[in-house]
């Protein structure tokens, strides 16, 4: 156990600028997009929402009133595609960790002590898993601070239940990617395993919007784990749907299932 | 027979504490004793090993046949699809020996030490470390050894300080600072030097860092692959002075080398793979008798003789003032053809370990 802990914060440490570096923006862009959406009246989203072409309407589908709002703009750092795809890559950057350390032979030097291999994959979950929480952290924070600073009187920002089943989205689908990743990472060398995860999520996410602009391809759309990340239903107020937790947490822990017995089954070679 | 092992904390020289089986924990020393039997040209393995065992250098005084092996492998195979890696490795390495694994690129060499490391899974077999076995006890094999790849995978944003900390809280037991540090010194890395980042070592500085990493638990098992590529000739100095020293502490050394100088000066024994098999088990001065020793011989006066030469003598060079030989075997049947002709000068050269494993080597290749 002491092992693991100490292969997790050596993780941790080596990774500590890329997260510093993606958290801090993240804040950043965050109070920005407060600052951005203080700056509107409520008039001015109403002629936004009219200019809108109609394939991001139909996206957007009868949230479009609610995302155009200010909590609408101010929870958008929950669901923003450029957060969530660079989310995504840093999850997959991530989980596929063990990737990297058998190709570079620094899983030898590890295995090669009185340390089991599984620790390799659990240390990368615990990796994944705290980065989605300071990163949803960060955003928290950059919200905070841009109410803080920005506010128009009288606006209190999104309510904390509808920030946490927002947060909790989009945590859900990070993890579930780490698990696709992960499941990649320990199968493959790094060079395969992060282009194929990213390949996958890309195209996932292509089919998502998709199925939403020709409903013909909705008998194929419910593989896309994208289709089972709804904010824009949250912003509008709706409740969180726990089947769609059910099914992002599945693939995230068949993922990390397969990658664990990969990772206890394969030789350990470059 | 398994019996559960006990354990005796013991310290030997001034270095730091380290933990030994109680060597009356298990009996299985016997199973082991007629293991090799693999039959190679020029001689079969279990000549080669009865030579070893009569030379009276294998096993070390220090091995203890009551106790299990440092290393025991029984039938080792590696199959990758069609291609064998390692076939059917049978090897005992004592406690306290100093055991060299040759043989070319692709031999095999590094597949059997992955394996016993457990970072490869074998297609059949057993091995053993300290009878301990390598794949479901391998937490108490790999927690008696030292591991030395033959190109450490380190990470060049942290500094040497951070590598050797975060290896050594790896282990079971605490690492003894003061040794490390005494490591240091012998190979010449200071603290300075521990304080830059990887990635502004040179090759030989990462090569010495390997080997601190390896040796600062003070393992009673070192597994080295090809520890001297990269270091410097002062540096390889240091580094085998260190080998014997470690070795005098009662630890058993099993390295892969392509420097046969090296294993020779090093090793008490050597296996030879070639193309996954091993075709030599030998104590290092047993290989040098199936080496041939040349021999040069020149004469006073033209001599126009044909000799008819005793077996394993072969005559290299003749003219009719100088004959050079290569002799396998005795002097004796050379010196009695000798008599009686004008010998002014006679040159023995020692056999090298050389000759015989890269005769082993073009075999091979042939």
């Amino acid at each position: 156990m002491r092992s693991a802990f100490l292969l997790f914060r050596l993780s941790l440490k080596r990774a500590r600028i890329l997260l510093c570096v993606t958290g801090l923006l993240l804040a950043g862009f965050q109070a920005l997009r407060v600052h951005i959406a203080a700056s509107h009246s409520a008039n001015d989203y109403e002629q936004i929402a009219a200019l809108l072409p109609p394939s991001v309407r139909t996206i957007l589908g009868p949230s479009v009133t609610s995302v155009l709002s200010f909590n609408g703009i101010v929870c958008g750092g929950y669901f923003d595609l450029g957060i969530v795809i660079a989310l995504v890559v840093l999850s997959i950057t991530l989980a596929t960790l063990p990737a990297v350390e058998i190709e570079t032979g620094f899983a030898d030097l590890i295995l090669a002590r009185p340390m089991r291999r599984h620790w390799l994959i659990t240390r990368t979950i615990a990796l994944v898993l705290f980065t989605i929480l300071l990163m949803l952290f960060m955003i928290l924070v950059g919200t905070w601070i841009g109410l803080a600073l920005f506010a128009p009187p009288g606006a209190s920002g999104p309510p904390a239940h509808q920030t946490a089943s927002l947060a909790l989205d989009l945590a859900m689908l990070l993890l579930c990617w780490g698990g696709v990743a992960m499941a990649f990472g320990a199968a493959c060398r790094p060079g395969v395993a992060r282009p194929a995860a990213s390949l996958i999520a890309f195209a996932a996410l292509l089919l998502d919007y998709a199925q939403k602009l020709w409903p013909a391809l909705e008998c194929v759309g419910w593989i896309s784990p994208f289709r089972y990340f709804t904010p824009f239903e949250l912003v509008m107020g709706d409740p969180l749907p726990v089947e769609n937790l059910l099914v992002l947490g599945a693939i995230a822990m068949t993922g990390f299932t397969v990658a664990y017995f990969i990772i206890s089954h394969r030789d350990i070679s470059r | 027979m398994v019996a559960k092992p006990c354990w005796a904390t013991v310290s030997y020289g001034d270095g730091p504490v380290a933990q030994q089986r109680d060597t009356q924990a298990l009996a299985l020393s016997n199973q082991y004793d007629l293991q090799e039997h693999q039959l190679a040209p020029p001689l079969p393995l279990e000549s080669q090993e009865a030579i070893s065992h009569e030379s009276g250098q294998n096993p070390p005084a220090s091995a203890d046949r009551t106790s299990p092996p440092a290393i025991s492998i029984r039938g080792l195979t590696k199959r990758y699809g069609p291609l064998t890696a390692l076939s059917d490795l049978n090897l005992e390495v004592h406690r306290g020996e100093s055991f060299g694994f040759l043989g070319l690129n692709g031999a095999g060499k590094t597949t059997a030490i992955r394996l016993l490391l457990d970072l490869l899974r074998p297609t059949s077999g057993q091995a053993f470390i300290f009878g301990y076995d390598c794949w479901s006890e391998g937490l108490d094999a790999r927690a008696r050894i030292g591991y030395l790849p033959g190109e450490p995978g380190l990470y060049l944003d942290l500094t040497g300080l951070e590598t050797l900390d975060f290896l050594a809280g790896l282990n079971r037991q605490p690492v003894d600072k003061r040794y490390r540090q005494e490591l240091c010194d012998r190979l010449e890395l200071s603290h300075c030097d521990l304080r830059r980042r990887l990635r502004q070592y040179s090759s030989g500085m990462k090569r010495k860092l390997g080997i601190i990493q390896a040796f600062q638990a003070n393992p009673p098992l070192l597994i080295l692959d090809e520890p001297t590529e990269g270091l410097d000739p002062l540096m390889q100095e240091s580094f085998y002075r260190l080998l014997a020293d470690v070795k005098r502490g009662g630890a058993t050394i099993f390295m892969s080398s392509h420097v046969l100088t090296e294993v020779e000066r090093v090793c008490d024994r050597i296996a030879l793979l070639r193309k996954g098999e091993m075709v030599l088990l030998s104590s290092v001065r047993e290989s040098r008798r199936l080496a041939p020793r040349r021999v040069r011989v020149s004469f006073s006066e033209n001599v126009s003789a044909h000799p008819a030469l005793p077996p394993g003598h072969q005559l290299t060079e003749k003219t009719p003032r100088l004959w050079r030989l290569d002799v396998v075997g005795p002097l004796g049947p050379l010196l009695a053809l000798l008599e009686g002709l004008p010998v002014e000068d006679m040159e023995i050269e020692e056999a090298r370990l050389e000759d015989v494993v890269l005769r082993y080597y073009r075999e091979g290749a042939s």
